[in-house]
């Protein structure tokens, strides 16, 4: 049985309300055992009355959302054409009607709908949901509420057809950005993430979900470098999931960061990080606040690195071990603390070891007669590490802005951070301590800040030539390079 | 197309090379390509001659130069197969050969590849395993039974 008393509409919207803030209302629905129906009761009545509706009317609270400045934008539209054509994705059998418009995502069921300024004329049952703006008193805060760019003040209605019959729905008028500023605001009590770049070298698992953390933190611009395609056995691990399996990365992840901040500007480059496309690089780089290298193999760290120094930007580096049982993150703040390649030089296993995650990382390092099997760790085991990382770049994006982070620069002033998943046998660390049983000895399952320093004669950021030619007691003074031996 | 820095770089390594006993070994330009290689002819401890060569790539130093045993080509196993046959083998510490047979020899892998590492220390795993494959033709044993896996050094 479906309602259309408008006075029971509004008392079961009402304790909806209440049930969905979690506060007592004026109006409470409960459950008749005995009719098997569900009752909304008025408690302001002298006796509470009690509205029967059968569950099948609990379809009627079916929720349309649409978007506050996507009315705005097109309101001389409305106002001119009295109606608008709206496509809505249509979730769970019609249960919820989202705009299209408001993510680069919609559903598979797509339903045309029409936003109607004043009465609904309009005969024809084809278009699915519509919405029907009328004058009217509401507050403006009623999410159903429309203030339109001449301050006028409409509130919203719905409808939809089902099987020729209409019933009653719920709209829901959201103004994106602000809604997920407040959301983020009692932390980062700025805006500044939303001017600032960032490029992503490698969007597998880390990098993936580094700068979709990134973006929910309001980062407004996001580079995105990575040639790969998202394979079924990515899913275990990417943000991407079985429905994307095919598509390049950077295009999965863009899709995933505009659904979570629909104002990002994102831009994607599906190439290799090799010297091929240096130029495009130093471009990417040159526009940048923040670079996240989260690639899995070394030359391409090392290019990154240079880039980076070359254009005195801070890079951030993550990286799995093998199997993912730990991790690292290196933060290289130009001529200021170790790079890449000093990081190499001083700690060279600990460079080398590498998840084998994919089948070019496998090829990188197996002979044909001493093939490498590809033995990613768990999902579980690497989000730590890119934790760490998206924590780093966002004290680094943040700069001197004072938040509720700023506190964390006295925690994490090392370059080098240091995280174990598990005591894997036949590494260093098989031999620690349970971690309940130790008090200052490395465990599993926190982080260590590691100090070194800058490599003087470092070849990345340091003076290689100049300390290897005086090490050698050769002079390289002359301004004029000499001609090296030509050969033809 | 390269930088003031590849260039002093290059130069350092040439004037290593003379200074440091590796002078059988130069850096060259060839101008007409505007490009550059490295390469030398040495004997082993046997009297017998070898031809290293090393194309220095773009990315040159984080870009890894390849090393190739040029001569004697072809260049056989103790069991009369090309070695350039091997392709990336462990037991022969090759990598992916020259369209001409040309043998690559297997020093440092991109993975543990850095830009410290010098021309000098890369002819010098050239030479060590020169002396290797000798080995390998009188005992006919896998060459990686004469040279360790190279550790990771700077």
């Amino acid at each position: 049985m479906n309602t259309n008393d408008s006075q029971q509409q509004q008392m079961i919207r009402e304790a909806m309300k209440a049930i969905a803030e979690r506060k007592p209302g004026r109006t409470k629905l409960v459950y008749d055992k005995t009719k098997r129906t569900i009752v909304a009761v008025s408690e302001s009545d002298q006796t509470p009355r009690a509205l029967n509706i059968t569950a099948d009317d609990a379809d009627m609270f079916a929720e349309v959302t649409l978007s506050n400045r996507w009315l705005q934008e097109r309101w001389s539209q409305i106002t001119r054409d009295g109606k608008i054509p709206i496509r809505f994705s249509s979730w769970d059998n019609g249960d919820a009607f989202t705009q299209c418009d408001l993510g680069p995502m919609p559903a598979a069921s797509v339903v045309e709908g029409v936003v109607i300024l004043g009465e609904d004329a309009i005969g024809s049952t084809d278009v699915k949901v519509r919405v029907v703006l009328t004058r009217s008193e509401a507050s403006p805060s009623d999410p159903s509420t429309f203030v339109a760019p001449d301050s006028s003040v409409h509130s919203a209605k719905g409808w939809q057809y089902v099987d020729g019959k209409r019933q009653s729905i719920a709209i829901t008028i959201v103004d994106v950005q602000p809604a997920l500023d407040a959301r983020r605001a009692t932390i980062l009590e700025t805006s500044v993430l939303r001017e600032k770049s960032v490029v992503c070298f490698g969007v597998g698992t880390g990098g993936a979900h580094a700068v979709l953390e990134l973006a929910k933190c309001g980062v407004g611009r996001i580079a995105l470098v990575d040639p790969d395609r998202l394979s079924v056995g990515n899913v275990v691990r990417h943000p991407g999931g079985i429905s994307q399996v095919g598509r390049l990365k950077v295009n999965v992840m863009r899709d995933l960061i505009l659904e979570k901040n629909p104002d990002a500007q994102v831009l994607v480059r599906d190439v290799a990080i090799t010297h091929e496309n240096l130029e495009m690089f130093k471009l990417l780089i040159a526009e940048a606040d923040l670079v996240i290298c989260g690639t899995d193999n070394r030359p391409s760290k090392l290019l990154i690195n240079k880039l980076c120094i070359e254009a005195n930007v801070v890079g951030v580096y993550g990286g799995a071990f093998r199997r993912a049982y730990g991790g690292q993150v290196l933060r290289v703040r130009p001529k200021r603390s170790p790079c890449q390649e000093c990081f190499v030089a001083a700690m060279p296993e600990e460079s080398a070891d590498v998840e084998v995650s994919s089948v070019a990382a496998a090829d990188d390092i197996a002979y044909s007669d001493r093939p490498v099997a590809i033995e990613p760790g768990l999902s579980l085991d690497v989000l730590p590490i890119a934790n760490m990382l998206t924590k780093l770049a966002l004290l680094e994006l943040l700069d001197d802005m004072p938040t509720s982070l700023s506190i964390l620069k006295r925690d994490f002033d090392a370059p080098w951070y240091l995280w174990l998943n598990r005591p894997e046998p036949g590494t260093q660390y098989a031999d620690f301590p349970p971690l309940s049983e130790s008090s200052d000895e490395m465990t599993i399952n926190r982080w260590y800040g590691i100090y070194f320093e800058r490599d003087p004669a470092c070849s990345a950021c340091g003076d290689f030539v100049g300390s290897v030619a005086a090490s050698y007691g050769i002079n390289l003074t002359s301004e004029e390079l000499p001609l090296l031996p030509s050969k033809e | 197309m390269w930088t003031s820095d590849q260039q002093q770089r290059l130069l350092l390594e040439h004037r290593i090379l003379q200074q440091e006993g590796f002078s059988q070994f130069s850096v060259y330009r060839n101008q007409a390509t505007d490009s550059y290689s490295a390469s030398g002819t040495t004997s082993s401890n046997s009297g017998r001659r070898y031809t290293l060569y090393i194309p220095i790539p773009v990315g040159f130093p984080l870009q890894r130069p390849a090393m190739y045993l040029t001569d004697p080509l072809p260049l056989y196993a103790a069991d009369g197969r090309r070695v350039s046959s091997f392709g990336v083998s462990h037991e022969m510490h090759t990598l992916t050969p020259l369209a001409n047979g040309a043998v690559q020899l297997c020093h440092w892998r991109d993975n543990r590849w850095h830009s410290n590492i010098l021309l000098q220390k890369v002819f010098l795993k050239g030479i060590i395993w020169i002396e290797a494959y000798e080995q390998h033709l009188a005992t006919g044993l896998p060459l990686a039974n004469f040279v360790r896996t190279m550790a990771e050094t700077i």
